[in-house]
């Protein structure tokens, strides 16, 4: 039993209608493509950094960030500081995001054409595609769980609760565009923080620091607090999560679209920077609140399931009033996060993948009637693939897998394209089949063969593995072909 | 509320200090970029009628 009451529901009910009425009046706005997938490149500083935020916010990140707290203490919180780094690093010197900018594209295989062809182009919006929707698709039904554990809903109307979710996200997102995402992304930010800041100061009054340090210290030791001496961390770990994070940074299509959308290029920059110290947050304060779900929660509580804990353990301590705050909070990451992602793989699928089939320029009219046609089956496929069918096996290993299919070859693609000349097509080729086929490999052989425990133990290691290979991949494969005579 | 800041800062000083780092700059950008934000959301909104015209 929690304490979601009358008083919750009105609570979010408003905050639904306030954002969704705010995402559709922006609509009148949308005159051309341009408008509907980059924002017309108008936006400014403070509002790209409240979409950023809440757009890399959602409900999922809060899942699995808490279950980093709860399973492996403070020390679950580095990849946030890793992240932070590489974002502020990446923000501060324009690496990479400088050139992407300036170049005016709309995505990046848009950019990739000037150097690698048209062929490299179709075949990265691909594997972007496939990448970041197979990642989304475990969006929803993640959501669901943490507000049924939460609000103590009836488990059976999950499905309808985040259909109704996704199809109210959907309107705005296809009416508005990147413009309603960002409006929408404002007020979301502003609430989503709000919730966060106010739980996080009731856990710390009501557990207190230093049950929240004996509880990681009892349960594991000095690994608790410092990766490299975690059993299930390690250099690797930290190797990985830093190549992972900074890849992400560069090439994640949600974070690289706030650069794409900004005003100009030294806006873009700013917004990473000023964004980047949120990525500490978005792990520590979720981590907090799992290693006070391990506090707090006794193993029958618990259940073996740790995914679950932190959900469990607000639903009993968060009181009547500040509920609605917790369920709005976590209802604007989410919609936040669908929103954007909707939009920003919709805008590779219309920019790069279709690319082909505008050989004759379209119209204004004909363009924004296809992006939202796209986004449109998009909702369809999460609501199919995320929802309605039940994903078998690890999600955390999924998420990762789909990540790194899209994320080694693309990172490594791209700084090529910007800094090495010699870089071209046979070995841009090489790297995206190199980063697409090993993640699989490695996934298939931590499943099947002779070897299953070495690389289901040394994940992260295969993990770096993969960014060299990538690597090598590329420069090998440039070095092969043979030079122009123009060069 | 202070011998807490300091009790916290006994113990494991770097996430001591990173929490408390997260919660005041958080809670701070939370309320400039409300403020400011909107400014941009009108000064966005204002620059696309423009160009329509």
């Amino acid at each position: 039993m929690t304490n979601f009451s009358l008083l919750d529901g009105s609570i979010v009910a408003l905050y639904l209608l306030v954002t969704m009425v705010a995402g559709v009046m922006v609509r009148k706005y949308v005159g051309k493509v341009e408008d509907f997938l980059v924002a017309g490149r108008e936006m400014n500083l403070y509002l790209g950094i409240a979409s950023l935020a809440a757009t890399e916010f959602g409900i999922v990140t809060c899942m699995y960030t808490a279950q980093n707290g709860f399973d492996k203490g403070f020390a679950g919180a580095i990849p946030g500081v890793l992240t932070f780094l590489a974002m502020f690093l990446v923000g501060y010197t324009g690496f990479c995001v400088k050139p992407l900018r300036d170049s005016g594209v709309i995505t990046i295989p848009e950019l990739f054409e000037k150097k690698f062809g048209p062929r490299i182009r179709w075949a990265s919006g691909v594997v972007i595609v496939l990448g970041g929707l197979l990642n989304m698709g475990v969006f929803l039904r993640t959501g669901g769980d943490f507000l049924v554990n939460v609000s103590g809903m009836n488990p059976d109307y999950l499905e309808e609760m985040m259909t109704l979710l996704l199809i109210g996200v959907a309107v705005y997102t296809i009416l508005g565009g990147m413009l309603s995402v960002l409006v929408t992304d404002y007020l979301q930010f502003i609430v989503m923080s709000a919730g966060l800041i106010v739980v996080t100061f009731l856990i710390l009054d009501q557990v207190g620091w230093s049950t929240l340090v004996n509880t990681v210290q009892t349960h594991y030791g000095e690994g608790g607090f410092n990766p490299l001496k975690n059993e299930s961390m390690g250099w690797s770990y930290v190797i990985f999560n830093a190549l992972l994070n900074t890849a992400a940074v560069l090439t994640w299509q949600t974070q690289i679209a706030r650069v794409l959308a900004a005003k100009d290029t030294a806006t873009g920059r700013k917004v990473y920077t000023g964004t980047s110290f949120f990525f500490v947050a978005r792990f520590l304060i979720p981590g907090i609140w799992g290693i006070a779900a391990l506090a707090l929660l006794t193993p029958e509580q618990i259940a073996g399931n740790s995914l679950l804990a932190m959900p469990k353990m607000l639903g009993l301590i968060i009181p009547a009033g500040m509920m609605g705050l917790l369920v709005a909070a976590m209802l604007a990451a989410d919609m936040s996060t669908d929103s954007s992602y909707m939009l920003t793989w919709g805008s590779v699928i219309y920019n790069d993948i279709m690319a082909p089939f505008r050989k004759n320029k379209w119209s204004e009219k004909k363009g924004l009637f296809w992006n939202r046609t796209i986004i449109a089956l998009i909702g369809v496929f999460l609501l199919i693939y995320g929802l309605w069918y039940k994903l078998e096996g690890d999600l955390w290993t999924y998420l990762g897998i789909t990540g790194t299919i899209y994320l080694s070859s693309m990172s490594v693609l791209l700084i090529a394209c910007c800094y090495w000349k010699r870089a071209n097509s046979w070995g841009a080729a090489a790297a995206i089949v190199c980063g697409a086929l090993l993640p699989v490999a490695t996934l298939t052989l931590q499943k099947i063969g002779p070897y299953t425990d070495w690389f289901k133990k040394n994940d992260t290691v295969c993990g770096v593995a993969i960014y060299v290979i990538v690597a090598l991949a590329m420069i090998i494969g440039s070095l092969l072909k043979p030079q122009s005579k123009n060069v | 509320m202070i011998d807490g800041i300091i009790n916290m800062l006994q113990n494991h000083w770097f996430w001591e200090l990173l929490t408390l780092a997260c919660l005041i700059w958080y809670s701070t950008i939370t309320i400039y970029v409300a403020v400011k934000g909107a400014g941009d959301i009108h000064n966005m909104l204002r620059r696309l009628t423009e160009s329509k015209k």
